[in-house]
């Protein structure tokens, strides 16, 4: 479990979810083993006992993003995250403000948790659980971060830009990491064949992508195909860390082995059956997920766009789609512009890619997008300002 | 009220009386419907012997039963287990519970013996008990087809009616309450037959709320590979699990002495729908719709009917199986313990079921006639009887599922810690072993698996008491369902109170058998899981499981319950039931 702690708390520090001073992750079984400042600690062992649950973490994210949304929250008791993904599995994000806060911490922090798997708590930041696992609290809060850099990022586009909004985006600028292909290989189009070649490949892709910040927590999903089946990583896997969470998917479906393969496998199916595609790569890149929201439209008598638009916009010269995930229709939106474009970008979800020999096209097209987003983001801001 | 009815049926067999009554308030809402309501009304019988007639057995249905809530038209079946001795539930879809409730109550609490067989008819605010002379001795579709036009059936074949140990409730369209020989409790009572239907709605105290709810549950089960996958449950029923175990060398085979079965292709996912062409159906307002039928409308067998008829009795052959499945829904028998049952018998006398032997065994075993009379007592009574009772692959006396615990330690253990025996039910680990939900973890490490089953346990007996379908959890959780509950009734609920009414649910479970005798020494596995391997592949090794390891965790889960060493309450009990 010490090693377990170790690992995630070094993960967050270095996808740039939590400063080091402000972290701390505390897991239990027999009894709770923490890491972090003491008296963070001691609060989130208080409210795990009370949880009964195994993990939790309270994280300080390096950017001012809580303060400036429980600042603009008003009166609300929740947020809700614009994004379709986090939407869909974090519904709203609860506010616990200092006031509320101050009398009995653990008991308003423990009702809070005792609801949503994440709550925004001003002073300290993010706080998630993970019932089962601490990999399980690693995720929400992962994603807790990831909905609210999303949510401040895109109300930030929505409003003139003050000092304080200035200063907020200064600090995103000065936290975004270069998006660089420098220091990477990939496997040559003649050499991606046999199935321990295409898994190592697939492995090696995906640390990249989680490297290089492309994802929401780890995930996002990657395949390939060969002649028989498609190798796809499978539901709930870490992009960085897909040994033995590789499923093979025969296009005769003549096993259902695949139940347990990503739940964007149809899109996946899909686009190899229409396109003439090697390796698709998907993932959550922060910025086009922002400009995938931002719609010049006014006046639309859709509420649902991430799942209703039925336009196809652009962004940075790629097409934008709506979509619900899984079975939710999305294949049917993806695989019309992909084929002409290399990419679509998928409304409030995030992108997915296609290279046509081998994973290096898909991934450099994934890092172009995301690249050419945050240009294109950093300028619609600066418009505003 | 909202959600609820407030309100129970009672029926006495041996007076021939029926009379509503108030439930208190604080009773539905500290134990919710469902698991938790039928639990919560034994605690005064539950010590009562299963063959006197004073014993209850109850039908509960869920506040959001009728409410439109996804998967939420379950009714739970709850007396004490002639097989096992436990208390015992059954979970059945279909539309009993969307019925019962139209009828206006929320349970039916059946008590006595009836002189003669009789049928109980509840429509409306009507309720009687009519004569069944004619009904008994029927099997399940011509009671069924007898009593269609009273709305939803409950009913149970001759093996209900002999008091095999494993005889099942049916309710139609291949609805089951068909483990732990609850049929033989309702026979018993020389109970043939119960018919439900109304015209009250269930009232919804916040509409919009309500939608919301919905809303999000259903997008979750969209978004889950297991339950909308192109491989899930809508696309191929529980057949899908075929090919999953096989390749996880977690079929039991052979009486549970190998795990892989090479032939198990014949029976799969893609063979049923090769070789029938199903059509798809389900509970009532469910859009999962995991139940396939061939084309006469003939509910197809579930996953651990084909794996158990076929790889633990070394049959391969397609039509045998659907034949075997065929006839326990017509006989009214549970074809998990049945084939069990009969492989343990195989094992005994060394010889190997062929598929013609299938029929005229069960059909001995439901008239309980010759050789069928000793395996109408389940596989551990069986196994004792002809000397050999290490070959009986039960828990408790409930015959183990098809999935060997070998290959997933924290499935090991609920087979263990499970209150109604050798069932995997009650935390699923299937879900985060296998199925990567809601979080993939090691199947093959005993590390942190007693908190994670604890977890699990408290979320689906919560489950079962909101008389969800527990394969709802495949995709969304207890988060979206008490959002739903708390619309429906207007009592605000969060997944950690919900959580706590499971956690009391189970713990009054186990106070329950522990005050009838059971022990530590009762959670326990079969010596075969210790000390044979099950059949290693190229890249999976699948060993016996470590003893030491598996008592060092059955103890952690212990403590997390609050309980002693030996799986006893403290002096100072913990939390049950209000």
């Amino acid at each position: 479990m010490k090693r377990q702690i170790a690992f995630y708390r070094n993960k967050l520090l270095q996808d740039g979810s939590a400063i080091d001073q402000g972290l701390a992750l505390l897991a239990q079984d027999d009894g709770i083993i923490s890491s972090g400042p003491d008296d963070l600690c001691q609060l989130g062992a208080a409210v795990l006992t009370r949880l009964g649950g195994c993990a939790l973490i309270l994280a300080r994210p390096p950017l001012p993003i809580s303060e400036w949304l429980i600042a603009h929250a008003g009166s609300a008791d929740t947020l809700i995250p614009p994004d379709s993904e986090t939407r869909t599995f974090l519904h709203d994000i609860p506010i616990l403000r200092r006031d509320e806060f101050r009398s009995d911490p653990v008991a308003a922090l423990t009702a809070r948790l005792g609801q949503r798997k994440g709550v925004l708590v001003e002073g300290i930041g993010l706080v998630a659980v993970g019932p089962l696992t601490l990999e399980q609290a690693y995720v929400n809060l992962s994603s807790l971060f990831h909905a609210l850099f999303v949510k401040t990022l895109h109300d930030l586009l929505l409003q003139p830009c003050g000092p304080q909004e200035q200063a907020l985006l200064a600090a995103v600028r000065a936290w975004t990491t270069p998006l660089t292909l420098a220091g990477l290989a990939f496997c040559d189009r003649a050499d991606l064949n046999g199935n321990t070649q295409i898994a190592h490949e697939m492995e090696r892709v995906g640390r990249y992508t989680v490297e290089q910040r492309l994802v929401d927590s780890f995930f996002g999903n990657i395949s390939c195909r060969d002649d028989q089946q498609i190798f796809i990583s499978q539901t709930a896997a870490s992009l960085d860390a897909l040994s033995g969470c590789i499923d093979p998917v025969p296009f005769d479906n003549s096993t259902t082995c695949g139940i347990t393969a990503s739940s964007e496998l149809l899109t996946h199916r899909r686009i190899y059956e229409q396109t003439d595609a090697r390796t698709i790569l998907h993932g959550h890149p922060k910025f086009a997920v922002v400009l995938s929201m931002h719609c010049a439209t006014r006046d639309c008598a859709i509420d649902d766009c991430w799942r209703d638009c039925p336009q196809v916009r652009d962004c940075v010269g790629t097409p934008i789609v709506a979509g619900e995930v899984g079975a939710g229709g999305l294949a049917d939106k993806v695989v019309p512009v992909i084929a002409n474009s290399g990419a679509a970008i998928v409304y409030g979800h995030g992108v997915f890619t296609i290279g046509h020999h081998d994973f290096a096209e898909a991934f450099t097209k994934l890092l172009q997008i995301e690249q050419a987003c945050r240009d294109e983001y950093f300028r619609r801001v600066d418009a505003n300002s | 009220m909202n959600g609820w009815h407030g309100q129970a049926l009672h029926i006495d067999l041996t007076a021939g009386t029926l009379q509503r009554r108030q439930l208190p308030t604080d009773l539905l809402t500290g134990s919710i419907g469902g698991r938790g309501l039928g639990v919560r009304l034994l605690r005064d019988t539950i010590h009562l012997t299963t063959d006197d007639p004073d014993l209850p057995l109850i039908f509960a249905a869920g506040p959001l039963s009728g409410s439109g809530v996804p998967a939420s038209d379950r009714v739970a079946v709850v007396s004490r287990s002639p097989l096992t001795g436990t208390v015992f539930d059954g979970s059945a879809g279909g539309t009993f519970a969307r019925d019962l409730k139209s009828a206006g109550v929320d349970a039916l609490i059946i008590q006595g013996c009836s002189p003669q067989p009789v049928w109980l008819r509840l429509s409306g605010t009507e309720a009687s008990l009519q004569p069944a002379a004619q009904l008994w001795g029927g099997d399940i579709p011509t009671t069924l087809a007898a009593l269609s036009g009273h709305g939803s059936v409950a009913t149970i074949g001759t093996a209900g009616e002999n008091g095999v140990l494993y005889a099942g409730i049916l309710f139609g369209q291949g609805n089951a309450a068909g483990r732990g020989g609850l049929g033989a409790i309702m026979g018993g009572k020389q109970l043939k037959a119960i018919s439900v239907q109304g015209d009250q709605a269930t009232t919804i105290a916040d509409p919009t709320r309500l939608q919301k709810a919905n809303r999000d549950i259903l997008r979750l089960f969209r978004a889950s590979p297991p339950l909308f996958g192109e491989f899930g449950l809508q696309a191929f029923g529980t057949a899908t699990f075929v090919d999953l175990m096989a390749q996880r060398r977690m079929t039991p085979t052979d009486n549970f002495r190998a795990t892989v079965f090479p032939n198990s292709t014949h029976y799969s996912g893609p063979a049923l729908r090769h070789a029938l062409h199903p059509t798809s159906g389900g509970c009532n307002g469910c859009p999962i719709a995991c139940k396939k039928f061939n084309h006469s409308g003939i509910p197809l067998p579930e996953y651990h009917t084909l794996s158990h008829f076929g790889a633990l009795n070394g049959l391969d052959d397609l039509p045998a199986l659907l034949a075997a499945s065929a006839d326990c829904y017509r006989l009214g028998l549970d074809p998990v313990s049945a084939a069990v049952t009969l492989a343990t018998a195989s094992e005994i006398r060394g010889d190997t079921l062929t598929a013609a032997d299938l029929t005229p065994r069960l059909e001995a075993i439901a008239q309980c006639k010759d050789e069928g009379a000793l395996l109408a007592q389940g596989a551990r009574r069986l196994a004792v009887a002809l000397g050999r009772p290490e070959v009986a692959m039960t828990v408790k006396s409930l015959e183990l599922p098809a999935f060997d615990p070998r290959g997933a330690y924290g499935l090991a253990l609920a087979y263990c810690t499970s209150g109604r025996g050798g069932c995997h039910t009650r935390g699923n680990p299937i879900s985060y072993e296998i199925l990567r939900r809601p979080v993939p973890t090691d199947r093959f490490s005993f590390a942190g698996k007693a908190r994670m089953l604890r977890i699990a346990e408290d979320s689906i007996a919560a489950t079962d008491s909101l008389a969800v379908c527990r394969y709802a959890l495949f995709g969304a959780s207890l988060e979206e369902y008490a959002d739903a509950l708390s619309a429906v009734t207007g009592v605000d609920y969060s997944s950690a109170a919900l959580a706590t009414v499971g956690a009391n649910i189970v713990l009054t479970e186990r106070s329950y058998n522990l005050d009838n005798g059971f022990t530590a020494d009762d959670d326990l596995l079969p010596e075969r899981f210790f000390t044979a391997a099950g059949s290693h592949g190229q890249d999976t090794q699948v060993p016996a499981l470590d003893r030491d390891r598996f008592l060092a965790e059955r103890c952690t889960y212990y403590h997390l319950r609050g309980l002693t060493d030996t799986g006893t309450f403290p002096a100072a009990s913990g939390p049950l039931l209000p």
